[in-house]
């Protein structure tokens, strides 16, 4: 597969793929200190949440629909994941788009970026996309939807919490798929552990340079403090449902700082 | 006439190419439609279309060919099928694939019930019978979203030899005209 030229953009120096099509009512920016993020739960807060939200679901679909178009040698089973991740993306901006109607939202109330896609799609082979999009980008969904469906309920919106906690469910699959298969594929060929590792130092890399970092201010005039750059809170219990090593998930615990919600064996295993 | 073992796994095999043809194609065009409505109708239905392949391709095998066995269509259908993917305007790829290749299909799925035996062929039949069964779902589905975004529904259209596929009476090559496919 080869990325053809005008199909990717240069942002601080990293290269990324050019965004996938969206209506003119969205401003499309690119950096995360581009978008709009206020702290706590007030009303703009909350729609900017879910319009942010829906659009990485967008992403999402995009990134499996596109892997499915890509790759059209990749084992049958395993198209058949990504067409169901299709099908459940699809379902997630839905009910977010449906949500944020709901609560006085609109399409292109608020910038959107497409980092996700722009990273992942630049990916010439499908176990490095899975390891960036379905291991990493959708792992750390596992742990974010954990954290904010509690903050969501504990804002008195039952209604979103009871949604994302769906939506969290079946994040859980596409994260499983994703480890069974890198497995199976290495297994059967060693040499797609590299692949995967330069995919997953590409993602670092792109980190490093475009991530927000303490300092700056982003479009909504909030300052990003060290706080607000820091993982969330590790979701044990589905990171193991989603097949993930207990020796991964100590790894990324490690990464967080420990802050976790811990199931009860790993409690009794860190004491 | 009783179709042979070999007739019904060739259908069942063009059956399955063209299904994933289309699953493909609606993948390909998720990134390209700028709205967020068509985009997750086409990216709902790449399920749809991937269970069809998939239960085809499970049925051919126990019909003595490959499991996942898929076979290109006729030439002309090919051909077809080739261009009303290849179409860039959201509203063109709405109706092109709602209109006129689901439409096409569903036709021809109906046309494999009526000649198959309901008995000796039971399998087949139950298997194209649920397939059939989505393709109502599938158009509510688009005209939900033609109804949120009518801007999107397009009623010209005459010139352009759109539903021309619909005049394509062979479906599968003949016997020896194509090797099996890989999946």
């Amino acid at each position: 597969m080869t990325i053809e030229a005008g199909a990717t953009k240069v942002i601080d120096g990293v290269t990324l793929r050019r965004d996938p099509a969206r209506e003119s009512c969205f401003q499309v920016v690119d950096t995360d200190a581009q978008m709009q993020d206020w702290p706590g739960m007030s009303g703009e807060a909350r729609r900017e949440k879910l319009h942010r939200h829906m659009n990485n679901e967008t992403g999402a679909l995009e990134i499996a629909a596109k892997a499915l178009a890509d790759f059209p040698d990749a084992p049958w089973d395993l198209r058949m994941q990504l067409a169901r991740q299709a099908s459940d993306e699809s379902r997630h901006a839905l009910v977010l788009y449906r949500r944020l109607r709901e609560i006085g939202g609109r399409k292109g109330e608020f910038p959107v970026a497409n980092y996700e896609w722009g990273v992942t799609d630049m990916l010439d082979n499908l176990p490095g996309r899975l390891a960036v999009q379905n291991r990493t980008f959708e792992a750390g969904l596992i742990d974010l939807l954990g954290a904010m469906r509690n903050t969501w309920r504990a804002a008195g919106d039952a209604a979103t919490a009871d949604l994302l906690d769906g939506i969290l469910a079946d994040e859980i699959t596409h994260v499983r798929f994703a480890n069974r298969w890198i497995r199976r594929l290495t297994e059967e060929d060693p040499r797609i552990l590299l692949k995967v590792a330069l995919a997953v130092r590409f993602l670092a890399r792109a980190n490093a340079q475009l991530g927000p970092k303490p300092g700056m201010t982003n479009a909504a005039g909030t300052v990003i403090t060290e706080e607000r750059t820091a993982p969330p809170a590790v979701n044990v219990e589905d990171r193991l449902a989603a097949e993930f090593t207990e020796a991964e998930v100590l790894e990324v615990l490690n990464q967080a700082g420990f802050r976790s919600i811990l199931p009860t064996p790993l409690k009794a295993a860190r004491a | 006439m009783t179709l042979t073992i070999r007739d019904k796994a060739d259908t069942l095999g063009t059956f399955r190419f063209v299904s994933v043809h289309l699953m493909e194609t609606l993948a390909r065009w998720v990134p390209t439609t700028p709205e967020l409505e068509v985009k997750t109708l086409f990216g709902r239905h790449i399920w749809d279309l991937a269970q069809h392949a998939d239960a085809l391709g499970k049925r051919t095998f126990e019909l003595r060919a490959a499991l996942h066995y898929s076979r290109r269509p006729a030439a002309a259908y090919g051909r077809e099928l080739e261009r009303l993917t290849a179409v860039p305007g959201t509203a063109d790829r709405i109706t092109n694939m709602y209109d006129v290749l689901l439409p096409d299909l569903a036709g021809r799925y109906d046309t494999y019930l009526k000649e198959a035996d309901p008995l000796l062929d039971e399998p087949s039949v139950r298997v194209i019978g649920r397939i059939v069964a989505d393709f109502p779902r599938l158009a509510s589905d688009r005209a939900a979203v033609i109804g949120e975004r009518a801007e999107l529904a397009a009623p010209r259209r005459s010139t352009n030899g759109l539903g021309a596929i619909a005049q394509i009476v062979e479906f599968r090559p003949a016997a020896d005209a194509a090797a099996p496919e890989a999946p």
